[in-house]
């Protein structure tokens, strides 16, 4: 028999075990009876709760890195490319992926915090006693609003940074309004669009079922918490890296 | 539960803002980038576009209002430059207005342009050709820059010299030194002064001179307008000209004639000869006009004598009363 390592033997389960949860979670979802009012508050906590930080961060992103980039642009003489160069970064992967990380340390942890209290408080335990699905109340609203919620909260992240880059262009230059957004958009297709604003589904939906997953199985008491909220972070982190690398070797076999 | 229709009506907000901005952004993606005002489409042409590239900067009035949207050589002197500008510049862009190539500070990027002119030209409309202007070549710049230095430095060596030759000079050194000259230059200067205003009072006499002459006044006005006038002096110069041609052979006649009287007295000859120098002749001569003041006393008494004669009495009485009348 072949020898695996501990440590690659659990992850390996671990990666079945939530396989395992996806399924249940596609299995469970889309049959009545659905939660809206947990869903459309898991919805507000998950997406409009997230907009001061994520606005934030997009904005000094996008300041940032137009002003990272005038240098190198001016030594190449090509500064008048920034809006372009800028407005592809961050439509293409400085929006999608750093909003996702941004996400997963906020949401991903929260669920897992929060699951896990009510695992070992017992809570979900007492939700199937009486009768109440906890899968359907606690996951599938969840994991649902965190895949609906991302996009949205990517596609205004993308609008903010790209304002903070407008700043950025004018810390230096003068460049209208309509201009700065007429050279962004010159310079970018739906191939930069389209695939960008789907992998951001697959993100939300990895950081919301990794959290609820953690927080699901969430064992060892109170430190058990600590464990889940930790861990649910890294996992969806790790998780969106993967799903963006394949997300850009699809999206490059449609290039031009 | 109130709250909860908030917390709705904010997520309500939070998603349908995103979406717009994805629809919006899909729109223009598929409406060929025209959604931010950048249907105004402008063409020049150049000789030379010297590195212009695709998204250059395009200014009006210093200000960027578009971008490059394409580069296209049409013959081997000709490359024709398509822009895109803010749809705003249609009320401030005409159709005279230039086109220049430039660049972002000394050495930067290569920008276009839009200076207006003026006139009543009319306002874009999209697609016009807009004229060109050759660009200030920094090179040539330079070049000419070089140029004027040296020039400079010439004429800074000849200014040297020049002033060495006049602290060197001693006969302008005694023209400074000399302190009579100024009061004789003050006073030459109060002369010239004097003369001008007696020629400006001149001036003023010969124009109200002018002034009389042109309204038809005066002397000079009858002079310079009456044509007769004109006629009558041209007649009399001519017969000036005629009396004076007269005059020349009467004085060539008479000259001739003194020649000929100054040979006859010299060689003796003729009447003249006679009457100056022959004692005789003027003897006789005198003796005969004595006769003939005898003869005509003696007439004059025989004349008396016929008036009381029968015979012509009558016929003088006639003519004593014909003269009385």
């Amino acid at each position: 028999m072949l020898y695996v390592p501990d440590n690659v033997k659990s992850f390996l389960t671990e990666l079945g075990e939530i396989a395992r949860f996806s399924t249940r979670f596609f299995r469970e979802g889309f049959l009545p009876r659905f939660e809206w009012e947990e869903f459309f508050r898991q919805c507000y906590v998950v997406g409009y709760r997230s907009l001061p930080l994520v606005g934030l961060t997009a904005f000094i992103i996008g300041l940032v890195l137009t002003m990272q980039l005038r240098p190198t642009m001016v030594y190449y003489g090509v500064e008048v490319q920034i809006p372009a160069m800028v407005g592809i970064a961050i439509v293409r992967e400085v929006g999608p992926i750093l909003t996702a990380l941004i996400f997963a340390g906020k949401i991903g942890s929260s669920i897992g915090a929060e699951l896990g209290s009510m695992k070992v408080t017992e809570q979900i335990d007492a939700m199937e006693v009486s009768g109440t699905n906890p899968f359907k109340y606690l996951v599938v609203t969840r994991t649902l609003a965190t895949m609906l919620m991302l996009p949205v909260l990517v596609i205004l992240s993308d609008t903010i940074s790209l304002f903070g880059a407008y700043l950025g262009v004018n810390l230096y230059e003068t460049l209208t309004y309509p201009l700065f957004f007429k050279k962004v958009f010159d310079n970018l297709t739906y191939i930069d669009i389209i695939p960008a604003f789907i992998k951001t589904f697959f993100f939300g939906f990895a950081v919301g079922i990794i959290g609820c997953y953690k927080g699901y199985y969430c064992e060892k008491g109170t430190e058990g918490v600590g464990i889940s909220a930790n861990s649910s972070v890294v996992a969806s982190s790790v998780a969106i890296f993967i799903l963006d690398l394949i997300a850009v070797q699809i999206s490059d076999m449609f290039q031009p | 539960m109130k709250k909860r229709k908030i917390n709705a009506v904010k997520l309500g907000v939070f998603v349908l803002t995103g979406l717009v901005i994805l629809v919006f952004a899909l729109y223009t993606l598929g409406k060929n980038k025209t959604l931010f005002g950048s249907s105004l489409e402008l063409k020049t042409r150049f000789r030379d576009v010297n590195g212009l590239l695709l998204g250059n900067n395009v200014r009006f009035s210093g200000i960027d209002v578009g971008s490059v949207q394409g580069i296209k050589i049409l013959n081997d002197t000709i490359v024709e430059v398509t822009m895109t500008l803010e749809k705003r510049m249609r009320k401030y862009i005409r159709t005279n207005s230039l086109v220049s190539l430039g660049t972002d500070g000394l050495i930067g990027n290569r920008v276009i342009n839009i200076t207006a002119i003026g006139g009543s030209a009319p306002f874009v409309e999209g697609g016009e050709m807009l004229p060109s202007r050759e660009e200030l070549n920094t090179e040539k710049m330079l070049q000419t820059l070089y140029g004027t230095n040296e020039n400079v430095g010439r004429i800074t060596e000849e200014l040297l010299q020049t002033v060495h030759l006049i602290n060197t000079s001693t006969a302008l050194s005694n023209l400074l030194n000399d302190k009579s000259l100024s009061t004789n230059l003050s006073g030459s200067l109060l002369h010239l002064h004097e003369t001008s205003k007696n020629a400006s009072i001149l001036m003023k006499d010969a124009i109200a001179t002018l002034q009389q002459a042109r309204e038809g006044q005066g002397t000079l006005a009858v002079l310079l307008n009456d044509t007769t006038l004109a006629t009558e002096i041209k007649q009399v110069v001519t017969q000036i000209q005629v009396l004076e041609t007269s005059s020349q052979r009467l004085v060539s006649d008479v000259n001739q004639i003194v020649a000929t009287l100054e040979k006859d007295v010299q060689q003796g000859d003729g009447t003249v000869n006679a009457l100056l120098r022959d004692s005789l002749m003027a003897e006789s001569l005198r003796a005969t006009i004595e006769n003939a003041e005898k003869g005509t006393a003696a007439f004059a008494l025989n004349m008396e004598a016929l008036k009381s004669n029968v015979l012509f009495r009558r016929y003088f009485k006639k003519q004593e009363k014909k003269a009385r009348n």
